[in-house]
């Protein structure tokens, strides 16, 4: 069931174009995330829905009812901003029923909602402290909960943990998750960490200057990167350009080595360049007898990842990285050696720009 | 408290060596002389007869119902001016920092009242008179649009038919603010000379305040459906407030010690208590300088309570500005 419709949506600030025909259908209860790097329009098109700015052209639909020109106190959609933006002058009570209290809402109603939001993001003790009384993560959860006890039809997120530390960072998007979850609330989340949004959405929505670049669920989006710059953006895909060989086998070369393609080059032409990636993890160093993508390579580099090593090598000419647990077993080999590496011809992906 | 700041003090002076501090040697010596010493004198003189004997008959002066005029006229201007300073001060703030003036104007206005918030005494009062006395270019200018009914043939008839007097409506100059009962060397003109200093001060004081307005606050209060003049009273205010009002106490104690700028303009006609002062130190009035101390300690003492209320606010206003 869609619930969120945003419809060829377009913004120009002045000359320079922030968005660029945005097309996208949220269902009901969806945790859908906006991903890509500094300045790609994630925020401005979140801004949209919230009301904020206003689109150049192009709808912005919830519920089967056109937004576009309702104001945004009109909307009754919650938003949660990165810097908190939480009243200082009001105590963490008064931040959550503030929204109720706008609404018209009963003394009695307004205490028992903001308890129920309290005890929900687990801050009842907090109750009668003041902004400046709390940390970082603290106005965070604070601030999420004057968003919901509204009750919104929709939640932004616009990289609402991007200014807490790494560990806050984590168990609060946990708890972010389990929120949205419990109370089945259609969310948009902005960021740029690659991390959170694999592990927080049902979708992501990859952006780079103002456009979409992929829609898919986490494991599309990192298994299956269908342009160079998701390829890139997520994860850390190796890349390189290679000329088709053969497209009926699914065989193209790079720096004069052969490689084998599972999914062949349908629709590819003898001599075409195309754009190949293959994820780190799926390299090994050759362990059985194998036929197909066995490569001669120079080890350049080597560091450790935590429970990952990752070794840089040179196949031909070009760079590449490995990825290998990181297990006691584990012989690495030396700096500057000459090895054989393999991948399976599953492995190898085949990109669309 | 105490003990934690008195700990961290103590750290500072290890951390950094006395001779870091030479820098201030000479402030201090400025302070000590000139700040410190007067105002022991002012208290002992205040609390001792002319033979030394400690003594509270000097507070009699104040039972002098002149002395209490001076200090009601005084306290009188000091709260308008302060008022009215504020007021538009405050406006001017507003459109240069949330308004969305352009960038060159916030520039004009600022270098403006950093030069004008301290611009008084003589040479201020010589522009008002230059501009605004009895003889000053605008009031000529001012005095000269002048209307005669007589002028208009068809409409003095007209209104003469329905009984209207028509030599009454002659010659009125209905912008000459003298014939309204102003004058510049009046209370309304005073007010009016102090305003010039009163309100790039209040610009001064509450831009700060003003930029630490966060835009997120009036995003995420519209964002749970209130309106902009919600904002204004529920958050916006409330924040801003301590600050107005500490601004508006430093206005008020500007003009409360103010002195040079109302002699020169009005050459003592409104009893403020500063000229009042002014005339025992030069002998005019009575001769006991220890009536003097008492009277100055009178100020000294309404100026430590405004800025004890000042510094107070100020806590209070950089509390909620720490999130
Ligand atoms: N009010 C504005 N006026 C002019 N240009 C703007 C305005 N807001 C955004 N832009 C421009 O629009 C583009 C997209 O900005 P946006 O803030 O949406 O990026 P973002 O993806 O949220 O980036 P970040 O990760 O840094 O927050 C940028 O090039 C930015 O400079
Ligand atoms: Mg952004």
């Amino acid at each position: 069931m869609t619930h969120l419709e945003l419809t060829h949506i377009h913004k120009s600030f002045g000359a320079s174009v922030a968005v660029e025909d945005f097309n996208l259908t949220v269902k009901q209860g969806e945790f859908v995330s906006f991903l890509g790097p500094s300045g790609c329009g994630k925020t401005t098109t979140l801004r949209m829905v919230a009301g904020f700015e206003l689109p150049t052209s192009g709808n912005v639909t919830l519920n089967g009812k056109d937004l576009t020109y309702v104001p945004p106190n009109k909307r009754n959609v919650g938003m949660v901003f990165q810097s908190y933006a939480l009243f200082p002058n009001m105590t963490v009570a008064q931040n959550v029923g503030y929204g109720l209290k706008i609404a018209g809402k009963s003394k009695n109603e307004i205490e028992e909602r903001v308890r129920e939001m309290l005890s929900l993001i687990q801050m009842d003790k907090f109750y009668s402290r003041y902004p400046y009384q709390l940390s970082g993560g603290q106005q965070q959860r604070v601030a999420l909960a004057r968003a919901l006890a509204i009750q919104p039809e929709l939640l932004l997120l616009d990289e609402p943990l991007s200014a807490l530390d790494a560990k806050i960072r984590f168990e609060l998007r946990q708890e972010i998750r389990r929120i949205q979850q419990k109370l089945g609330i259609t969310t948009i989340y902005v960021t740029h960490d690659q991390e959170e949004a694999l592990s927080l959405s049902d979708r992501i929505v990859v952006m780079s200057q103002g456009k979409i670049e992929q829609v898919g669920n986490p494991f599309e989006i990192y298994n299956f990167p269908q342009t160079r710059f998701v390829a890139k953006f997520v994860g850390s895909l190796n890349t390189v350009t290679a000329t088709v060989v053969d497209p009926a086998k699914g065989i193209a070369s790079f720096d004069g080595i052969n490689l084998e393609i599972a999914q062949g080059l349908n629709g590819k032409n003898k001599g075409e360049e195309v754009t190949i990636a293959i994820r780190p993890e799926r390299f090994n160093f050759l362990a059985e007898q194998r036929k197909e993508n066995v490569f001669d390579c120079t080890i350049e580099n080597i560091t450790f990842l935590g429970s990952v090593v990752r070794v840089q090598m040179k196949i031909g000419n070009s760079i590449f990285n490995m990825d290998t647990f990181n297990r006691p077993s584990l012989k690495l080999p030396n700096i500057g050696g000459k090895e054989q590496v393999t991948c399976s011809n599953k492995a190898v992906l085949v990109l669309a720009g | 408290m105490s003990q934690m700041f008195a700990t961290r003090q103590r750290k500072l002076w290890r951390e950094y060596p006395l001779w870091n501090w030479v820098g201030l040697f000479p402030f201090f010596i400025f302070i000590v002389f000139f700040l410190v010493f007067p105002s022991l004198r002012l208290f002992t003189g205040a609390f001792t007869n002319q033979e030394g004997g400690l003594t509270l008959d000097n507070l009699k002066v104040f039972e002098n119902p002149n002395v209490l005029k001076a200090y009601i006229m005084s306290l009188q201007v000091s709260a308008i001016t302060a008022f009215v300073g504020g007021f538009f001060g405050f406006l001017v703030a507003y459109s240069i920092t949330q308004g969305g003036a352009p960038r060159w104007m916030r520039n004009v206005i600022s270098t403006f009242s950093g030069l004008a918030a301290n611009f008084g005494g003589v040479p201020l009062a010589f522009s008002f008179i230059a501009t605004i006395g009895q003889t000053g270019i605008i009031t000529a200018m001012l005095k000269k649009a002048c209307f005669n009914l007589e002028n208009y043939g068809a409409l003095a008839q007209f209104l003469a038919s329905g009984g209207v007097n028509v030599s009454d409506i002659t010659n009125v100059c209905p912008l000459n603010p003298y014939t309204y009962g102003f004058s510049l060397y009046s209370l309304s003109g005073l007010v009016l000379a102090y305003t010039y200093f009163q309100f790039p001060l209040m610009i001064l004081t509450i831009t700060p305040a003003l930029e630490g307005l966060k835009k997120e606050w009036y995003e995420a209060s519209t964002n749970l459906g209130a309106t902009p003049a919600k904002y204004w009273r529920d958050v916006a205010l409330p924040v801003l407030m301590p600050s107005i009002l500490g601004a508006s106490l430093l206005l008020f104690g500007n003009a409360f010690g103010a002195y040079a700028t109302a002699r020169a303009l009005t050459g003592g006609s409104i009893p403020l208590v500063s000229i009042y002062i002014g005339q025992q130190i030069r002998g005019d009035v009575l001769g006991n300088p220890n009536e003097g101390y008492a009277l100055a300690f009178g100020m000294v003492a309404i100026m430590t309570l405004t800025i004890v209320a000042y510094s107070l606010l100020q806590r209070r206003a950089t509390r909620w500005m720490k999130s």
